[in-house]
């Protein structure tokens, strides 16, 4: 609770919240990750009884925070203001904690750059040249910065842990149904989950115990087992097979590997030839659901509306034409492809069938390992216009971060070095509900995140 | 016009009476300020996630245990994408793979013989709001959005119009006495689309069209009507019939085929990533079980069969559910069952009409009913004062016991006042008493009269003639 509790005091008093405002302008100026900030909501004496008490966080700007913006980095919702607030931001809520902005994020999260939003184009904090990951990028980057001690993402394919390792902190996507995500704007349901990203381990874990359970307001939210997986590590899964990584993460691979060895971790090597299939079938199932979801955009009851007159179907045709960008039109077209009648069985059943087969072999994997190591992504950030992935490739470097989707499982980023002044990081996965597992699994490893600071990070303010 | 053989089959919509619509806590109701009742969940805000209402799982269940359908053990949803603007989603929270229930039975009654049509599937699904038209502009009313609604599909069985109006009939009084819906067709809360086909004699099904807007049981059938002659007309002169959806316009009493662009709508079903699939439990089960009734058929032949009743009568009592119950309510204690009903059905429908009321609210209880039947069995009462004393029963709220001591209505029965005006008109009137000796029968009547004027109308006219008689010929 170290951290957490050096921020305590921070809103507590005028002269403090005038110094922090400062830093996040001096930030802003660099990184653009905020889409909309609102200080004055969080004041007040903090109350010692409320475990996040008078802490500051920020939000994705796919969560609803009722009187706050809720665009989803589109221009079809950038007026829209939510009239609710998601049940995971309540809790915390309850808990003393009071949400000071909204983070920036590919548009309805799809992509891996934060470059897809189509309002603001936000940076790494370690370089403004490079991308800071998505979708969640904003909420990784203004942790990473020290805006916030810590912020809330989603993660359907990724979406928490790549920017958390691009940016260089801590990034939780929990078991699917663990926490509620009423509120949280769906692209594709039965893959994405909220997730928490922060400077610390503990601060993962007090946040996430807060937030997780059953939420009446979501039927597929589910309530934590009387008896959740055990927390002990014996033995470390290891994927055989991992070509095509850049240098520093195969290098993080092997030190980590090292580090668990001697913190007297059995590794073992584990086969997962379903990965190949991880990418295909995410993005059959995942576009199939988005068709679904994002029909709701017409312009008819809230959001933007094309001023057009010949009729409703002209009028809802030219905002979505003029609201959504073209990853998003895309990924609806893909969607509507797959469930077309007489090609359901062709595309949308086939990858429930892969996805099935995938959680069957991480529940065998389970059968042998007690976590399992794995990249997070193939590279680090990258800084634009060098080296940078086709959006092609980047949907095929997908494959680590969404085969945890599609099985359901937790999966914890965590940062293990800079590396040519750039963060790396990697992933433990587990089996469901295994969170705490993984918290204490990244504990056993030597200490990274107070040495990995991007310029211009200051803890002095807050003291 | 040549004989064909016709199969109908119906679609059957019906709203059910929850108090909160299908995935929230919004009220379900007809009317109201538009879009009073809607909240970010019916209105499909962004973010949203549907919470299912378990009360309309129970009915959903009850309806089709009441068809004798196979019950889903793991029910699940699924959404049905289509763009219109009064859903709110463009999509709609349906049942396609797992419906609550397949392959039931329900039986209608034609001419007084019973036929059994098989049911294809019941499944749950949620509403849509209105669009209402205002010149250039469209007006949205998302009040009914998300209500709980359950379609019922029948398999072709139906073999004429006539049989397809039947059907609805009875499928109306079935879900009202299983108190799911009110069954109010103009309203909008049963809502029927027919497919119908007609082919040559033992050549199976043929080309369907799918008629709707029809809103109420005579509709349905007078729009069959029209479709079948059409189709035979179409079939007489070696035509084809095109497979379209047509609706039906009440004022010109005919069909006609919709304009719309016919394209066939691919509605993408895939499994509901939001809801988990609903596993009905013992407690559940249960709880659906004991909410069954006798089906409205089964309670008329019975009441026609064992109690004797006319079948227009047991009809009559079935239909309407008030009077069904205060039957049902006199059935518990001594009055003949026959009796009963002919009262419930006789006088106290007229009564009720009289007084332009409807038995609920009517101030007419069972106990003060069975009152009142006591008293005209047992001659306390002439049966032609029954009628007032209902009227001054709905009027003042009073006992009809209290009504008839307070009018001073009630016939003496004590033979010993009976006997002593007996004796009296006779010692009075010896001509006419002699006359009657003679054989002559007509002056009885003015010695009747006579008691019941010393009588004050209290003697009972039966038993003082027998005495009158019996005193003359004595």
């Amino acid at each position: 609770m170290d951290i957490l509790q050096s921020w305590r005091r921070v809103l507590a008093s005028d002269d403090n919240r005038r110094r922090y405002d400062a830093y996040i302008e001096r930030w802003e100026s660099r990184i653009a990750c905020l889409l909309e900030r609102d200080l004055t909501r969080a004041t007040g004496t903090p109350d010692a009884a409320l475990p996040l008490s008078g802490i500051p966080f920020a939000v994705k700007d796919n969560i609803a925070v009722r009187d706050f913006h809720l665009t989803c980095g589109s221009k079809i919702l950038q007026n829209l203001v939510s009239p609710y607030t998601a049940t995971a931001v309540k809790r915390l809520e309850a808990a003393g904690a009071r949400v000071i902005g909204k983070t920036n994020l590919d548009e309805f999260g799809m992509g891996s750059s934060t470059d897809n939003s189509a309002l603001q184009r936000s940076n790494n904090p370690w370089n403004a040249s490079a991308v800071c990951g998505g979708s969640s990028g904003g909420s990784a980057a203004v942790v990473a910065a020290g805006l916030v001690p810590f912020a809330l993402g989603s993660d359907t394919g990724g979406s928490v842990r790549q920017p958390a390792s691009f940016c260089g902190c801590f990034g939780l996507k929990p078991t699917w149904g663990s926490v509620s995500r009423f509120g949280l704007v769906a692209y594709a349901s039965s893959l994405e989950v909220i997730g928490v990203l922060a400077r610390d381990v503990d601060t993962v874990e007090t946040v996430y115990d807060l937030m997780a359970g059953a939420d009446d307001l979501d039927q597929s939210s589910l309530a934590r087992p009387a008896a959740p997986p055990a927390r002990e590590i014996r033995t470390v899964g290891v994927l055989r097979g991992t070509a095509g990584l850049a240098a520093p993460i195969e290098a993080a691979c092997r030190n980590t590997i090292d580090a668990l060895k001697q913190s007297g971790c059995e590794i073992v090597e584990l086969e997962l030839p379903m990965l190949e299939y991880v990418v295909p079938a995410y993005y059959t199932i995942a576009t199939a659901e988005a068709s679904a979801n994002l029909a709701r955009y017409t312009g008819i009851r809230y959001g933007l509306r094309a001023a057009v007159d010949e009729g409703q179907e002209q009028m809802v045709a030219a905002t979505r034409n003029a609201g959504f960008g073209d990853e998003v039109k895309l990924r609806i077209l893909l969607g509507t492809y797959v469930l077309r009648s007489g090609f359901q069985d062709q595309y949308y059943v086939r990858a429930q069938k892969i996805r099935t087969a995938i959680r069957n072999a991480f529940d065998a994997a389970f059968q042998q390992a007690d976590v399992i190591l794995s990249p997070v992504y193939p590279t680090q950030a990258f800084v634009r216009g060098a080296g940078e992935l086709s959006p092609f490739a980047q949907k095929l470097a997908d494959r680590f971060t969404a085969s945890a989707n599609l099985a359901g499982i937790p999966a914890f980023a965590f940062p293990t070095g800079v590396a040519d002044g750039l963060p790396v990081g990697l992933q433990f996965m587990g089996p469901p509900f295994a969170e705490h597992r993984l918290f204490d699994a990244v504990r056993r490893l030597p200490d990274v995140a107070p040495l990995m600071r991007p310029d211009g990070y200051d803890e002095g303010w807050r003291s | 016009m040549s004989a064909y053989d016709v199969f109908i089959g119906l679609e059957i919509h019906i709203h059910l009476l929850c108090a909160s619509k299908q995935f929230c806590g919004c009220r379900a109701q007809f009317g109201g300020e538009p879009n009073a009742h809607t909240c970010p969940v019916c209105l499909g805000y962004p973010g949203v996630l549907p919470a299912a209402n378990e009360e309309s799982m129970k009915m959903a269940f009850l309806v089709a245990r009441a068809l004798e359908c196979e019950l889903s053990k793991k029910c699940f949803f699924d959404r049905k994408n289509y763009f219109y603007p009064d859903m709110t989603k463009n999509y709609q929270i349906s049942q396609f793979h797992d419906p609550v229930g397949r392959n039931g039975r329900f039986d209608i009654e034609v001419d007084g013989a019973v036929r059994t049509i098989r049911i294809h599937d019941v499944h749950l699904e949620e509403d849509a709001g209105k669009m209402i038209h205002q010149g250039r502009c469209s007006l949205l009313d998302y009040n009914r959005a998300g209500s709980p609604l359950l379609e019922i599909v029948t398999e072709p069985d139906l073999r004429s119009a006539v049989e397809a109006e039947a059907f609805i009939r009875e499928f109306r009084r079935l879900v009202r006495h299983l108190g799911v819906c009110d069954g109010n067709m103009e309203e909008g809360s049963l809502r029927c689309d027919a497919n119908v086909s007609i082919n040559h004699p033992g050549a199976g099904l043929g080309t369907k069209t799918e008629v709707k807007n029809v809103n109420s049981a005579r509709f349905v059938r007078k729009a069959l009507e029209f479709e079948i002659r059409r189709q035979a007309r179409l079939l007489d002169k070696g035509e084809r019939v095109i497979q379209e959806t047509r609706l039906w316009d009440a004022d010109k009493g005919a069909t006609a085929g919709m304009r719309t662009k016919e394209k066939a709508h691919d509605y993408r079903y895939f499994p509901e990533p939001d809801m988990p699939p609903f596993v009905p439990d013992e407690p559940f089960l249960a709880e659906v079980a004991s909410r069954m009734v006798e089906r409205p058929l089964q309670r008329k032949q019975r009441y026609v069969a064992t109690l004797d009743i006319a079948p227009d009568t047991a009809d009559f009592l079935v239909e309407e559910l008030d009077a069904g119950r205060l039957f049902e309510a006199l059935l518990t204690g001594n009055i003949a069952p026959k009796t009963a009903a002919n009262w419930i059905a006789g006088d106290v429908q007229a009564q009720l009409k009289r007084a332009d009321t409807a038995l609920q609210g009517s101030h007419i209880t069972p106990e003060r009913l069975s009152g009142l039947i006591a008293m005209v069995e047992e001659g306390r009462l002439p049966r032609g004062k029954a009628k007032e004393v209902l009227e001054l029963v709905i009027a003042r709220d009073e006992d009809p016991v209290a009504i008839v001591a307070e009018m001073g209505w009630e016939q003496v029965l004590d033979d010993g006042e009976l006997d002593g005006w007996v004796v009296q008109v006779i010692a009075a009137n010896p001509d006419v008493v002699q006359k009657v000796k003679g054989g002559d029968g007509k002056p009885l009547a003015f010695l009747m009269g006579q008691i019941m004027k010393m009588s004050k109308g209290k003697a009972d006219p039966k038993r003082a003639r027998e005495k009158l008689e019996q005193a003359i010929a004595g």
